[in-house]
């Protein structure tokens, strides 16, 4: 791959701009849904597009008594660490562009950046809702991190492999949402705490804490987080798709099944209440984690035993 | 040069415009109402009434917000916070003032404790009349401060919204 393509695929396919734009797409469904599920018309399909962009033309507020160049470069680094994620991710179905040995583990990590990014950015701040939601956040993170890293772990495990891009192809023939139910639904629930979906929504409950650790963000920082998680949102379905419903293959076909892992998402977004913090770290480690560790012995022993 | 210049200027200037339309987020807040305007307020924000087909949403906090909307008569003790507000908002800002006591003091006038309408504090974009007035009348008002947004006009100073009665 010559620094032309590499740029080239960094800044227009698959990550980069039509990245972003996806994402914008797929959050403008996840509203949508949520909307049709509550009896509402719901936004029109530019609404994420007119969010950023009146965003980025907005002006930036620089509040006293932080460190600024946490301030600014964090919003960049998360942006970056999302789409960083997608080259090595099979967004769309299509496999991969970069792979090497390993690289689930490193996407994972990438993906964890934006929460981490998001937590800083509260505690950097002056102002006591965006502490308490960073504090949330990253409470949060360590409850559903681990379950999440075992559920993607499994289909890995049976492919043998920790390449992406193997794992994706093994799953062509090997449906794993069959084989492994318990791995899905926990990949499918870590997958709305990661995105801060309700019910997962405590770091930024705004009937409690305003707005969480983005409080005192405005203009700029905020839409850049905002792309962030849109772009986050590609990723981390794709990821889910590919590893437990049919692998990578026909770009349409993925996207018919992304689009139902989004219906389900909505529908528990708009049947469940947020839960308390407390709540959520409870059952994520009292039932998600076990549960998940439980399926990976049952795979650890059935391996040794067929092998 | 200078005219493909001006030319950049004027397409950034209209989509910058067009985003700004069709996104208003919202912050709500009581300068000393009587709260028959503020639960007509939420009365909107319900999904039978589903303002985000405008893109309208409401933010907790005024570092997101575009559209301050503000009821009720200004006391000389929510003075203070409401100007803080406002200038906690970055640009640009509009400010809209919901409700017969937001505009003239209403039934408050005079009293010991009122400082004086909405105006008398903060530049106003749009008044919405009422009291309180229907959901309907708040949603009207705000489409008629995005419409003067879009064609860049100040709005006139009294938005008279024509509902037909809804039986
Ligand atoms: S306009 Fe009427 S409802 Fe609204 S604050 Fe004044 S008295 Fe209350």
């Amino acid at each position: 791959m010559t620094p032309l393509t590499a740029l080239l695929s960094i800044m227009f396919f698959p990550a980069g701009l039509t990245l972003i734009l996806s994402g914008m797409l797929y959050e403008w469904a996840d509203r949508k849904l949520v909307a049709r599920f509550q009896n509402r018309i719901g936004p029109r399909w530019f609404q994420p597009l007119a969010d950023t962009i009146k965003l980025l033309t907005k002006e930036e507020i620089k509040p006293q008594g932080l460190n600024y160049i946490l301030f600014y470069g964090l919003p960049i680094v998360a942006l970056t660490g999302a789409l960083t994620a997608a080259l090595y991710a099979p967004v769309l179905g299509l496999p991969p562009i970069y792979s090497f040995p390993g690289d689930l583990i490193v996407t994972l990590y990438l993906l964890s950046l934006l929460t981490m990014c998001t937590g800083l950015a509260g505690w950097n701040g002056s102002s006591r809702f965006s502490v308490i939601g960073a504090t949330r956040s990253f409470t949060q993170l360590f409850a559903y991190e681990a379950p999440f890293l075992l559920a993607l772990l499994g289909p890995a495990m049976a492919a043998n492999s920790w390449v992406i891009k193997d794992v994706g192809v093994y799953a062509q023939t090997h449906w794993m949402i069959f084989t492994q139910p318990v791995g899905f639904i926990i990949a499918l629930i870590g997958l709305m705490g990661k995105l801060e979906l309700p019910p997962f929504d405590a770091p930024e409950a705004e009937t409690e804490i305003v707005a969480g650790a983005l409080t005192e963000y405005s203009g700029r920082g905020l839409a850049l987080f905002h792309i962030g998680k849109s772009v986050e949102l590609v990723v981390a379905i794709s990821l889910v798709t590919a590893f437990y419903l049919g692998g990578i293959g026909n770009p349409f076909l993925f996207l018919l099944k992304t689009s139902v892992i989004l219906l389900m998402m909505a529908m528990l977004q708009s049947i469940l209440t947020r839960l308390r913090i407390d709540q959520t770290v409870g059952m994520w480690w009292r039932f998600g984690a076990l549960l998940a560790l439980l399926q990976f012995l049952v795979m650890v022993l059935l391996k040794g035993w067929l092998a | 040069m200078n005219i493909s210049q001006n030319y950049v200027d004027q397409i950034i200037q209209k989509i910058s415009t067009w985003a700004r339309v069709n996104s208003p987020w919202a912050i709500h807040f009581n300068s000393g109402s009587c709260n028959g305007c503020d639960i007509e307020i939420l009365a909107t924000l319900t999904p039978h009434y589903d303002v985000e087909r405008f893109g309208i949403k409401l933010r907790g906090s005024p570092r997101h917000a575009d559209v301050l909307i503000c009821t009720g008569p200004v006391t000389r003790q929510a003075r203070d916070r409401l100007m803080r507000i406002y200038e906690q908002m970055p640009e640009p800002k509009f400010v809209i003032a919901v409700g017969s006591c937001g505009i003239s003091g209403g039934v408050f006038q005079g009293c010991y404790n009122v400082e004086g309408h909405i105006d008398e504090v903060l530049p106003v974009d749009a008044f919405i009349p009422g009291c309180p007035p229907r959901p309907e009348a708040i949603i009207d008002g705000v489409i008629k401060l995005l419409t003067h947004i879009q064609n860049g006009t100040r709005p006139a100073l009294v938005i008279k919204p024509g509902i037909k009665e809804a039986v």
